[in-house]
């Protein structure tokens, strides 16, 4: 009985296998495939990266003057189409690259090997961060040097930290129409979602400009919580006031916002996730 | 304790029954092929045991483990049906990361020359044939230096060359002591290949043996003639199994073709219309079905 029991436990190794799997190497590997994956198909990247830069060209550098408390509205129109950026990053990169990969059938191989789930989901987030900075920096350099943007350097450096953490928490909103958008639908739903959501939230035009009922509108929407987190780390709570015609309200109050669609996107998207997992057993 | 234990399985799909009470055993080192036609329920059971699917009831060890613990999964390779693979990562690429999954990894070189892919490490997958996929699918299976390995209907994409080099490297694993089950519609694949076979029909296993034993059973070749020879001349001849009437033409199972004809024409009795092929295994397994419960 033991010998049979040795037989089976005792690994049956080829003469050449090494030891392999660490999890530093298995998330290495991943990331490194994420990536590879993007940039040999860059119109999808490009289009997420470039958009917003080209947006903030057409609609923030022909913008001029100055807010009361002296702030450029171009500086202001800068941190809307990188929240804008973000936003959609945050919707393709989780959500359609999700269902994409669900369509093709690579979820499931990869579910039949020992790799755990969650480094998957960090190769997406890896990918999303690197995306996002270079989002960022480039919206950073364009309205530095073609818009005059001046800012102090904590100034800078704040905007780039509440925009990255602002992205972050909209990820789990695009985990959740991964899951549970059928893959064909996908991307004409992250459309339908992200286009509105920024319209909405006074990404593309300063909400004091849009009709009075989307200013009414506005503080339901975790986006324009978003927005109102940037807005007033660029320019001062006045700023932001003139510049939106609403709040902003307190910061926190901004951050549990985000906090909270984090959260229930969060769960959604774990449902989702069970879901796919779920149909796929059955 | 067995390498593969599965115990009183049964599966539903809404209402047809694609399982119905499966139960084997397979031990360190055996290979085994899955021999059934199609819908026999192979690529359930194969998901059963890959935790890829859940049974109704019943239930599956591998080495022991559930088969969704990492415990089973680190000692598994698969080769599934019909995967999918990122389209522009290269071959390379890919089987470097299937290779940072696993406990254990075998040198990405070996691997790609082992799958005949070494001139195509570079191109991406999209640019790959049909049979280069399916070698794809081989190497990632094998990458992790898995204990077992699962090979669902492996050959189907392949060209004669491609085959053979494929079973001959089946082979080399198995020689190292480890455990393979692969499915086949084909009862020369299975016969060439596995220690043992598992006959399964509508969910059902209906035989389990040595090729030997399960080719007693159901005949590799159809041969089919019209002849003047009287069907208990026919009966008696050497090679000749069972036989059955068709609108006027005579067929004969058979594992020895030859031998029945060479005999026919030698005993001066008349045929014309003759063909011999390899024996339909539904026709096969209705008749089998139909012998096991007379
Ligand atoms: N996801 C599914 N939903 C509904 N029915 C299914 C599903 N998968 C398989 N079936 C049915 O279950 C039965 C067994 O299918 P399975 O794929 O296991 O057969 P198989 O032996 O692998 O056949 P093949 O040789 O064609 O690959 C078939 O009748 C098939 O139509
Ligand atoms: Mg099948």
């Amino acid at each position: 009985m033991t010998k049979t029991i040795t037989n089976v436990t005792k690994r049956r190794l080829s003469p050449t296998a090494r030891p392999s799997g660490s999890t530093s190497a298995m998330l290495l590997a991943q990331v490194r495939a994420e990536f590879l994956a993007a940039f040999r198909v860059p119109e999808f990247l490009i289009g997420i990266v470039a958009i917003p830069v080209m947006l903030y060209a057409m609609f923030g550098l022909t913008s001029s003057g100055t807010l009361p408390d002296g702030t450029q509205v171009r500086a202001l129109m800068m941190a809307s189409f990188a929240a804008y950026g973000l936003l959609s990053l945050a919707i393709f990169t989780f959500g359609v690259d999700v269902a994409q990969d669900r369509k093709g059938g690579w979820l499931r191989l990869m579910r039949v090997t020992p790799m755990p789930a969650w480094v998957y989901f960090a190769g997406k987030f890896a990918m999303s961060v690197l995306f996002g900075v270079l989002t960022v920096l480039i919206l950073f350099a364009v309205a530095a040097l073609a818009g005059g943007v001046r800012l102090p350097l904590e100034k800078w450096l704040a905007t780039f930290g509440v925009l990255l953490l602002g992205g972050l928490s909209l990820s789990t909103l695009g985990f959740a129409l991964g899951y549970l958008a059928r893959p064909k639908a996908a991307s004409t739903i992250a459309n339908l979602v992200y286009l509105p959501l920024s319209f909405a939230s006074g990404f593309f035009f300063p909400l004091s400009r849009l009709p009075e009922f989307l200013r009414e509108m506005a503080p339901y929407l975790p986006t324009y919580h978003f927005g109102q987190l940037v807005w007033t780390t660029v320019g001062s709570r006045e700023a932001a006031q003139a510049f939106t015609g609403v709040g902003p309200e307190g910061t926190l109050e901004h951050a549990l916002w985000l906090l909270g669609t984090f959260v229930f996107f969060g769960v959604l998207a774990l449902w989702g996730y069970r879901r796919d997992r779920d149909e796929a057993r059955s | 304790m067995n390498v593969i234990e599965m115990q009183g399985v049964s599966k539903r799909y809404g209402k047809l029954e694609a399982l119905r009470g499966v139960s084997l055993e397979v031990g360190a080192g055996e290979v085994v092929a899955f021999l059934g036609p199609n819908g026999a329920g192979k690529t359930t059971a194969i998901s059963i045991m890959l935790g890829q699917k859940l049974p109704d009831s019943g239930t599956v060890r591998l080495f022991g483990h559930r088969p969704d613990l990492r415990e089973a999964r680190g000692r598994v390779g698969v080769m599934l049906q019909e995967p999918g693979l990122p389209q522009s990562l290269t071959v390379e690429e890919i089987v470097e990361l299937f290779a940072s999954y696993y406990p254990y990894r075998l040198p990405t070189g070996e691997v790609l020359q082992r799958a005949d892919l070494l001139e195509k490490r570079r191109a991406q997958v999209s640019q790959l044939s049909g049979g280069q996929k399916q070698r794809l699918y081989f190497a990632l299976a094998v990458v992790g230096d898995p204990d077992l390995i699962f090979l669902d209907e492996p050959t189907v994409a392949m060209d004669v060359e491609a085959r053979r080099a494929f079973w001959e490297q089946v082979r080399g694993f198995a020689a190292l002591g480890k455990t393979i089950l692969f499915s086949t519609h084909y009862l020369e694949e299975a016969d060439a290949n596995a220690d043992r076979v598992i006959v399964l029909h509508e969910g059902r296993v209906l035989q389990s043996g040595t090729p030997a034993q399960i080719k007693r059973l159901v005949a590799a070749k159809t041969v089919r003639l019209r002849t003047d020879a009287p069907l208990e001349q026919l009966e008696a001849l050497p090679g000749a199994g069972r036989l059955e009437r068709e609108n006027g033409h005579v067929l004969v199972y058979s594992n020895e073709p030859e031998a029945f004809l060479g005999e026919l024409v030698r005993r001066g009795y008349s045929m014309s219309d003759l063909t011999v092929k390899d024996t339909d295994l539904e026709a096969a397994f209705v008749s089998l079905t139909g012998k096991l419960e007379a």
